[in-house]
């Protein structure tokens, strides 16, 4: 009985981890970023990889992440930014002593749309099934 | 404005603390040297601190300040008994993004001659001794301005010029510093390959306060197979108006280096490295081998063991070992 609970237990857990792949992203910005949309994902691989910093307006672009080992990240960086993630830490580590400033680490959809609501000039991204409240959407990633 | 992601606890190590506009990180790098010759040492090889702020496009100023070769223990000696230690200004400027590409730069900063000098911080490098020509036989800084341009795309080189007219802002202590260059000027031109990968071509013309003129041209890459990474950098400097201490009218140098991934955490290293010093009329030929555990990105120990295979050493034979941390 313990045995086939742990296995239905599991499986919900890798239906519910595959379904932040499955389902898509949508890149978020808060309400300041005023650009033409859709956003290509060059560009956005562009903000995220520091090598463009400030919006059109010259606000400071906040690019936000979230944490190393969610399914989410994990897609955006396979599907955005076409780098594993050792790679992109390691990148990412010199850019900060160059006197670029990593992404922001966010650990929940909610707190990322949360940042997003509230941080001018921050971009981030969250699974295409919860409401871009109060954001503008820049993007869409399959 | 990234001071409401720490508000929400969003700290990471490596990536520094945010404080409003401001974001404040720095490095530590322990290091035990056990030369075969010479005197072992325990020493807290950099403690440094970086303040990088943002207030639109036009001021971004950047500043780091370190505490650098400060001993621990010296020959069975704790410290007191010998001291040491020097505090320096590394880098001190303000970038301007006058477009997407292009930066300007104005004040004191790391100069780009190869790619070490640029991401010298420990825990970013490969080994715990450095290849002495990263570092010995140019201007590491310049005071002045500097254009940078970088192709949001990476579809076109990046590129980067700069110019000090006159001396070095706040200058090192003699126990850091190997020359005082009171102008330089110069261009680095980096072909990318990949997220790290690259060949970098690097130019640099320098007057050191002897009235010693100095020509440098260096090449330098950074390529990775799976789990091998390759890396190297080498330079030719004709140095003319030769001084009264200089066997040589030419200082030269070239190291290449290959790591491998045994897993996530661990690494196996080394270099190879002739360097043919100003002053030193014979060769030095070093080979270097080590291991590295790095358990977080931001954190790494190195172990390792440099011979001298002939010449005049630049770096003494014997074991190294490092503990480096970005914060």
């Amino acid at each position: 009985m313990r045995t086939r609970f742990l296995a239905i237990a599991s499986l919900a857990v890798l239906l519910l981890a595959g379904s932040a792949k499955a389902e898509g992203l949508l890149i978020i910005a808060n309400p300041s970023v005023k650009v033409a949309v859709p956003v290509s994902l060059s560009q956005v691989a562009a903000v995220y990889l520091l090598r463009v910093t400030a919006w059109a307006d010259g606000r400071h672009i906040v690019p936000v992440n979230r944490e190393a080992t969610s399914a989410a990240r994990e897609k955006f960086n396979a599907a955005v930014l076409q780098e594993d993630g050792a790679t992109l830490a390691a990148y990412w580590n010199e850019m900060h002593f160059l006197g670029k400033e990593p992404p922001v680490v966010q650990e929940s959809e909610r707190a990322m749309l949360a940042f997003i609501q509230n941080v001018p000039g921050s971009i981030g991204y969250i699974s295409a099934s919860i409401a871009p409240v109060n954001v503008e959407v820049l993007a869409h990633v399959p | 404005m990234a001071g409401a992601a720490n508000a929400d606890g969003g700290y990471e190590l490596g990536h520094g603390l945010d404080l409003g506009p401001f974001n404040i990180a720095g490095y530590s790098n322990v290091v035990a040297k056990l030369p075969t010759l010479e005197q072992k040492s325990l020493i807290l090889d950099d403690l440094s601190l970086f303040v990088t702020g943002h207030f639109g496009r036009l001021v971004n100023p950047f500043a780091e300040a370190e505490l650098a070769g400060l001993d621990i223990l010296h020959g069975g000696h704790l410290i007191g008994d010998r001291g040491g230690g020097e505090v320096v200004l590394e880098r001190f400027y303000n970038d301007s993004h006058l477009t997407d590409g292009v930066t300007l730069r104005l004040g004191k900063m790391l100069t780009p001659v190869g790619e070490w000098n640029q991401i010298h911080a420990a825990p970013l490098v490969l080994t715990t001794v450095r290849p002495a020509v990263t570092y010995r036989n140019f201007s590491e800084y310049a005071t002045g301005a500097s254009i940078l341009y970088t192709d949001p795309n990476r579809h076109f080189p990046d590129l980067q010029l700069y110019y000090q007219p006159a001396g070095e802002l706040s200058e090192r202590p003699s126990s850091l510093a190997f020359h005082y260059y009171k102008a330089v000027e110069g261009a680095h031109v980096s072909l990318p390959l990949g997220l790290l990968d690259k060949i970098g071509f690097s130019f640099q013309q320098s007057k050191d306060v002897n009235g010693i003129d100095q020509s440098l041209y260096g090449v330098d890459f950074h390529y990775t197979i799976d789990r091998l990474t390759l890396q190297g950098e080498s330079t030719f400097s004709d140095i003319s108006n030769r001084g009264p201490i200089q066997a040589r009218d030419a200082e030269w140098g070239i190291y290449t280096a290959a790591s491998y991934a045994l897993t996530d955490k661990w690494s196996a290293y080394g270099w190879y490295e002739s360097f043919a010093e100003r002053t030193a009329s014979s060769t030095a030929h070093d080979v270097l081998i080590g291991l590295a555990y790095r358990p977080h990105p931001a954190i790494v120990f190195k172990i390792e063991y440099l011979q001298n295979l002939s010449g005049h050493p630049v770096n003494p034979t014997g074991l190294f070992a490092s503990w480096s941390v970005l914060f």
